[in-house]
């Protein structure tokens, strides 16, 4: 099976999502790099370079999905990416299945555009403000169903993806998390998060540097 | 939003941004309890306010799981008022946090024998079905609590809530007729209901969608999900009217076209792309 991969910001912004709204049910699409998906290939190669927060409320409602992923779509294109997966954290603390998670409905259409889409569930027991795991849970879609990838394998493309993250939301970066629901309340905020992505690749840069400190 | 400097705020301010986060039901643990380190000392000089204060630190503490703080002011609170069905509401709170559910459930029973029109403890206990995941439990018990309290806005939003998750349409549908009958200037009413409507589909509730999303926009021109709402289920009818000409269509296509002129200038490319053309 074709193994599946996700960027630092990608990953930092679905934990800072059901972190900021600890009380609710999450979701958002995950997107992965155009040109270097092959369509049709079911079980290819995946990385996942960013993602999208939708909603914190009315999940069980489709118009603002129907607008969001349009307008996702729109803006994938225009920078060469594809919708390649959905991610959803649960209300209940204890439910950390697919079964659960609300928007199952988007993540059967995110297969049928592109087969080899993963559904990424955030294991809200293993959520805390030290990641020692990454505390999510991919699943790849075969047979008619959400099967899950062997659970504590999740590759990142970056080092110190964990302790980035940890780091963010010691900051209380979550704060300036910016999801659709938030964007349509009020249309000045950002739901691309340019400036939680400029965070990351600044941490990134410094944490590169300390590596060949090290080496050296 | 704006408020991330709490170190520049006095002490007034804290407590007046305290009253207004319990006004609005916000709900921010975290920083309920920075601010109340920083009023401690003048505490004892606030009068009756200090009750309620306390009752939002204690519910903070809850949220953050710091369940000896909570417990401790509870004690407080019991030595003043030895026997209130408020205090002892906050212990069911604290149990319930600390997942006893059957503790937090024997204490909420003796609240609503000794005073039957509590309401907040009935309804705790709908939560705790709803903790536990019985969403079809929650829903009947639910149903029985507003046979009895039937004006309780939030109960019947919950009920509305509930039933989406159930996927039972139409009686969500029924609850946010009920919301409008009780706010009936509320924009977000009429937006709920017409986004229900949207989403059970068929041509009757588009129709139906369509109205309620207007009225939204009506009484608040600036519900951007109303106006995105009117867009999508304008373009579904102009696209299942196909008879051109009829006076329903002409009607959907002139709201599409005026959702997509009032809508904001990146938005309005989102509407394009999935605008009909004549």
């Amino acid at each position: 099976m074709g193994e599946v991969s996700l960027e630092t910001s990608a990953y930092a912004k679905i934990i800072l999502h059901a972190a900021k709204y600890p009380h609710c049910a999450v979701n958002g699409v995950l997107l992965a790099d155009g040109s270097k998906v092959k369509s049709g290939n079911k079980n290819q190669e995946l990385d996942i370079v960013d993602s999208i927060p939708l909603f914190h409320h009315s999940h069980y409602v489709s118009p603002m999905a129907e607008i969001a992923l349009t307008q996702i779509e729109l803006q994938a294109q225009s920078d060469n990416r594809v919708i390649a997966g959905y991610y959803a954290a649960c209300e209940n603390f204890r439910d950390n299945t697919v079964e659960k998670c609300p928007g199952q409905k988007i993540a059967e259409k995110i297969v049928e555009y592109f087969p080899s889409a993963v559904f990424i569930v955030v294991d809200n027991k293993r959520m805390v403000q030290h990641l020692d795991t990454p505390a999510i849970k991919i699943h790849k879609y075969s047979e008619g169903k959400w099967k899950p990838k062997d659970a504590n394998k999740v590759l990142f493309q970056t080092p110190y993806v964990l302790e980035t993250v940890s780091h963010l939301l010691q900051r209380r970066v979550q704060k300036d998390l910016v999801d659709f629901d938030n964007y349509l309340d009020d249309s000045t905020q950002d739901w691309s998060n340019l400036g939680i992505e400029k965070l990351i690749a600044s941490i990134n840069a410094s944490n590169t540097i300390e590596k060949e400190k090290d080496s050296e | 939003m704006s408020y991330n400097n709490y170190e520049d705020l006095s002490r007034n301010e804290i407590i007046d941004l305290l009253r207004q986060w319990r006004d609005n039901n916000e709900r921010k643990g975290e920083e309920v309890l920075t601010l109340f380190d920083t009023i401690i000392p003048v505490f004892n000089k606030l009068g009756s306010e200090k009750y309620l204060i306390l009752e939002q630190v204690i519910y903070a503490a809850l949220d953050c799981h710091y369940y000896e703080t909570a417990m401790w002011w509870i004690m407080l609170l019991n030595m003043e008022f030895p026997g209130s069905l408020r205090v002892m509401r906050y212990k069911a709170a604290c149990l319930e946090a600390e997942e006893k559910y059957d503790e937090a459930l024997e204490i909420l029973d003796n609240i609503i024998k000794s005073d039957e029109t509590n309401a907040a403890a009935r309804k705790r206990r709908i939560c705790i079905l709803k903790a536990q995941g019985l969403i079809t439990d929650a829903i009947k018990e639910l149903v029985d609590y507003l046979k009895k309290f039937m004006s309780d806005m939030e109960a019947w939003q919950e009920l509305s809530e509930l039933y989406l998750q159930v996927q039972e349409y139409s009686k969500a549908a029924f609850c946010a007729e009920e919301l409008i009958l009780h706010q009936p200037h509320n924009h977000l009413m009429h937006q709920r209901l017409a986004d229900i409507r949207y989403t059970m589909g068929g041509m009757e509730n588009m129709e139906l969608a369509k109205s309620y999303y207007c009225q939204a926009i009506k009484l608040n021109p600036d519900n951007t999900r109303a106006l995105l709402g009117l867009f999508l289920v304008t373009n579904a009818l102009v696209g299942q009217y196909k008879s051109a000409g009829g006076a329903k269509r002409s009607e959907a296509w002139r709201l599409s076209q005026w959702a997509q002129r009032s809508a904001a200038p990146d938005l309005a490319a989102a509407m394009l792309t999935l605008a009909i053309t004549d």
